[in-house]
């Protein structure tokens, strides 16, 4: 293994690390926990994301799901997907993996402070959105009504399940499932999470929404809350994207002139609005 | 008086600094394909040449190069990082391609910077060569530069009488300059040719205007997305990374990549943010006249240099764009929101 | 002629029998040409038709699948109609081939032509094109078929030199892949080095990737390449792309008596399997 040394002189160089467990989520995604063999690691905010590296098949831009004010290793929910996600699929408890990070910018909390906050989900996209959730729910004073909409394929492809009822459970935060397909075992609501929205109109009066799901869910999420009244300014995403250097050097994660990974990945809909098609 | 360099004087300096183990990279025909390349000889030099094919960037920005590899042998793993130890000169550099070259620091020495990338730069001098005639795809003049002009050099070359008049630009060419033997001499310089100019007025802004406009598609019916463009190119400087594995060693290599290729945008899942051949071949030219501008404050990333003019295809054309944009005009949109 | 170029396409954009004519337009340096789509009658006031008319449009039909769209095709272009159709990819009746008879094209890029032909065209079998909807006689002395010097001094080569020859020319690849984005033959939704996993070229610009792709490319045209030249023209360093493809055209041609497209019925060797193969004499 290498000094952490090498990767903070040159920041296309990962930090050493290695997968301390992996705890299977769904048929297709895991939950990895990653820890640095040197440094101890470093800090970051909701939103944030990192490059993982399974060294011989290639790099990919995750984001970080745990929440770094609770301690403990670093999360990732990574669905199998591409070649760099199956390797990590492929890879037992105490595989060497690259890291580097953090990057890209945060949930604005300070924004969030006092505020409604409606926060979206669709399938993977719960993973970005588990921070700030955790986040809220852990200072419930320092925020108002909390919403969760989340939604998935199937019953069988909700992420995080198991913490659904902790959730659920806290004063103040309402937690709504969804699933596109009804299915054995699965007694809640069959409906795409964009119909939840109107079904439970939520009120665009001091609120904010933080979208994440598949680009098609985002597109008709946003349609739905444009309708209820709610601005382009009070509607934050997280988005996805191929990405090479998280630096804003490869120049091919753009959204209009904004680097998904050094102006996002988190952004409020006023800020990409003019290049909506490239979403 | 200003300083001269006779034409075998050249020849001796660079064979000098040849000799003791710097690296010159210069113009010279390749099978009849004028290319920047380390040259063995000062000889093998085309002085008198056009434009060449390729831009010198690749010098700085290798086509592809190894970053680190990775090899793990009884449970441990050591990483190896790629260097470039060497000295080098960059000689033959028209002032398109020194604005390349400057154009090429902005995005890469951005902290953090690129490690390879800084290193190479360091250890590179840029020697420059004022031109004597333009082309007719030239428009440097339209970019923020001239045929003479000796900006981002160490040492600026202007072609004259038996040989060049000399102007150290930098510390870095003086000192590079030391092992040439110059003479003081009384030299006119060349009125420096004229190249056309274009309407780049405001032209962000009307991009940003223009960006749903049909115009897109009707240019991008003809476009083949290759990699041409943006390969000869000395400002585009999106890249690839990949890893390569043999045995136990996993190798990772970084490379040019074109907004043009396929798979350039696409997540894994297949999601194609650009699917359309329009939003293809738009993002090329976003990038240079919006969205450069836009993230580093300022400069076009263009330098006039009309490579893509002559190599394209399909004549897909830098500055018949740029007219035909400001000839469509701001005026003839709404509010600029519209979608395509 | 070229009214009758235009009059056709603004004939059969009224009628509205296409969405669109793909011709020719003067280029921005004023002496060659380059595609022109033209989608309204007023357009095709814009199309020309000479010797500068190098590029093989036909390729275009590829982008425009299911949409009925005309293009000006000389005798080679038109055997991409056939080829295309061949392997299913564009449907017969949605291609009105607007065919134009062809002296033969000089050497053009920007900036500059040639006064002479294109070699290639020294070699064409063709004056005609093999497909059309509607036919324009070009006039012009159609030059005497000289072969193919530069193949024939290829072949008198050993293979030795031949392996250095070719390592000499691919070592200037920059791997634009324009070759292949110009070819009406490829057109496969993955192309074999943009595959990651297995990965076979990968993304190194460097010798022994540029002899592998340029190889594996020869070999997947081989038995299919209908010699327009678009390869050889649009690779910005020259390599005589050509030559490799006509060396195998000539080796199908040899084995099997086939050169493709020439004909909508013949079905090319390789994509045909027949029972009397097996009982071949070798």
């Amino acid at each position: 293994m290498w000094a952490a040394e090498k990767s903070r002189t040159n920041p296309l160089i990962p930090y050493a690390a290695t997968i301390s467990a992996v705890r299977e989520l769904t048929l297709d995604v895991n939950l990895f926990q990653v820890e640095l063999h040197d440094g101890g690691g470093f800090a970051y905010q909701p939103g944030q994301f990192a490059f993982l590296s399974a060294f011989g098949v290639g790099e990919a831009p995750f984001s970080i799901t745990s929440l770094h004010a609770e301690g403990g290793p670093m999360e990732f929910a990574i669905r199998r997907v591409g070649t760099v996600s199956a390797a990590l699929h492929d890879m037992e408890p105490g595989s060497l993996v690259g890291v580097r990070g953090p990057f890209g910018n945060c949930f604005p909390l300070d924004d969030f402070r006092g505020k409604n906050l409606v926060i979206i989900g669709g399938g993977i996209g719960l993973a970005p959105l588990r921070p700030i959730i955790k986040t809220t729910l852990g200072h419930r004073s320092d925020f108002g009504d909390l919403l969760i909409i989340y939604g998935a394929r199937t019953a069988q492809d909700l992420v995080f399940a198991t913490e659904f009822e902790d959730w659920a459970a806290v004063p103040g935060a309402r937690l709504e499932l969804t699933v596109d397909r009804e299915g054995p075992g699965w007694e809640g609501r069959v409906a795409l999470v964009p119909a939840v929205i109107k079904e439970l109109q939520p009120s665009a009066e001091n609120t904010t929404a933080i979208i994440c799901g598949p680009p098609i869910m985002i597109r008709f999420a946003l349609a739905e809350l444009k309708a209820l009244g709610f601005e382009n300014h009070q509607i934050v995403t997280t988005l996805e994207s191929k990405m090479k250097c998280g630096l804003g050097k490869c120049a091919r994660c753009n959204i209009g002139e904004k680097y998904v990974c050094q102006d996002g990945p988190v952004f409020t809909f006023d800020q990409i609005s003019g290049f909506l098609e490239q979403l | 008086m200003s300083r001269f360099l006779s034409l075998d004087g050249l020849l001796a300096w660079l064979d000098g600094l040849l000799k003791e183990g710097t690296v010159v990279v210069a113009p010279t025909l390749v099978e009849g394909v004028s290319l920047y390349q380390p040259v063995p000889a000062a000889a093998e030099i085309d002085l008198d040449g056009g434009a060449t094919v390729l831009s010198p960037k690749e010098w700085l920005f290798p086509q592809s190069h190894t970053l680190f590899t990775v090899e793990r042998r009884d449970g441990a793993a050591e990483l190896k990082e790629g260097t470039f130890d060497g000295r080098a000169v960059l000689f033959g550099l028209h002032p398109c391609d020194a604005l390349g070259v400057h154009l090429m620091d902005v995005p890469f020495l951005a902290e953090p910077a690129d490690a390879s990338y800084r290193e190479r730069r360091e250890r590179t001098a840029l020697v420059g060569l004022s031109c004597t005639r333009c082309r007719p795809e030239c428009f440097c003049t339209s970019m923020g530069t001239a045929p003479d002009d000796p900006a981002h050099l160490d040492v600026m070359l202007t072609p004259v009488e038996g040989g060049y008049a000399v102007a150290a630009a930098s510390e870095k060419g003086e000192a590079l300059l030391a092992s040439a033997v110059l003479e003081e001499k009384a030299v006119p310089l060349p009125e420096p040719p004229v190249p056309d100019r274009l309407p780049t007025e405001d032209l962000p802004r009307v991009f940003r205007a223009l960006f749903g406009h049909a115009y897109w598609g009707r240019v991008a019916d003809r476009c083949i997305h290759c990699n041409i463009c943006s390969y000869v190119c000395p400002t585009c400087y999106c890249f690839d990374v990949r890893d390569y594995s043999r045995g136990n060693t996993a190798e990772r290599v970084q490379s040019w990549e074109s907004c043009q290729a396929p798979g350039f945008a696409r997540i894994a899942g297949g999601y194609e943010p650009r699917p359309s051949k329009a939003a293809k071949m738009r993002q090329r030219f976003a990038h240079k006249f919006l969205y450069f501008p836009e993230a580093f404050d300022g400069p076009l990333s263009c330098t006039g240099c009309g490579r893509c003019v002559r190599s394209c295809p399909v004549n897909i054309d830098i500055r018949e764009i740029i007219g035909d944009l400001q000839r469509i005009g701001v005026s003839s949109v709404g509010s600029g929101e519209k979608q395509d | 002629m070229v009214e009758e170029v235009r009059d056709k396409a603004r004939e059969l954009l009224s009628a509205g029998t296409v969405e669109c004519v793909i011709g020719y337009e003067r280029a921005t340096d004023g002496i060659t040409a380059r595609p022109l789509f033209a989608y309204s009658p007023e357009e095709a006031d814009r199309f020309i038709l000479d010797r500068t008319c190098v590029h093989n449009l036909a390729r275009y039909l590829l982008d425009r699948k299911g949409k009925p769209t005309a293009v000006v095709v000389k005798p080679c272009d038109s055997r991409t109609i056939n080829l295309l159709v061949h392997e299913n990819q564009i449907e017969r009746d949605k291609v009105f081939a607007i065919g134009v008879t062809c002296p033969g094209v000089v050497e053009a890029h920007w900036g500059e032509t040639t006064e002479g032909l294109q070699s290639r065209c020294g070699s064409c079998p063709l004056e005609v094109p093999v497909v059309y909807d509607h036919l324009i006689t070009v006039p012009g002395e159609r030059q005497p078929r000289t072969g193919f010097p530069e193949l024939e001094k290829l072949e008198a080569m050993s293979p030795q030199e031949r392996l250095e020859f070719w390592q000499q020319q691919f070592q200037r690849c920059i791997r634009c892949y324009a070759c292949r984005q110009v070819c009406p033959g490829c057109y496969c939704p993955i192309c074999f080095v943009d595959q990651l996993d297995p990965m076979w070229v990968g993304i190194k610009i460097a010798p022994p990737e540029n002899q592998v792709w340029h190889l594996i490319r020869a070999f997947h045209l081989a038995g299919r390449c209908i010699e327009c030249g678009e390869c050889q023209r649009v690779c910005p360093v020259n390599i005589p792309l050509m030559l490799l493809n006509q060396k195998l055209t000539a080796e199908v041609e040899g084995m099997f008596d086939f050169r493709p497209g020439l004909d909508a019925e013949t079905l090319p060797p390789f994509a045909t399997f027949r029972k009397e193969e097996l009982e071949a004499e070798r």
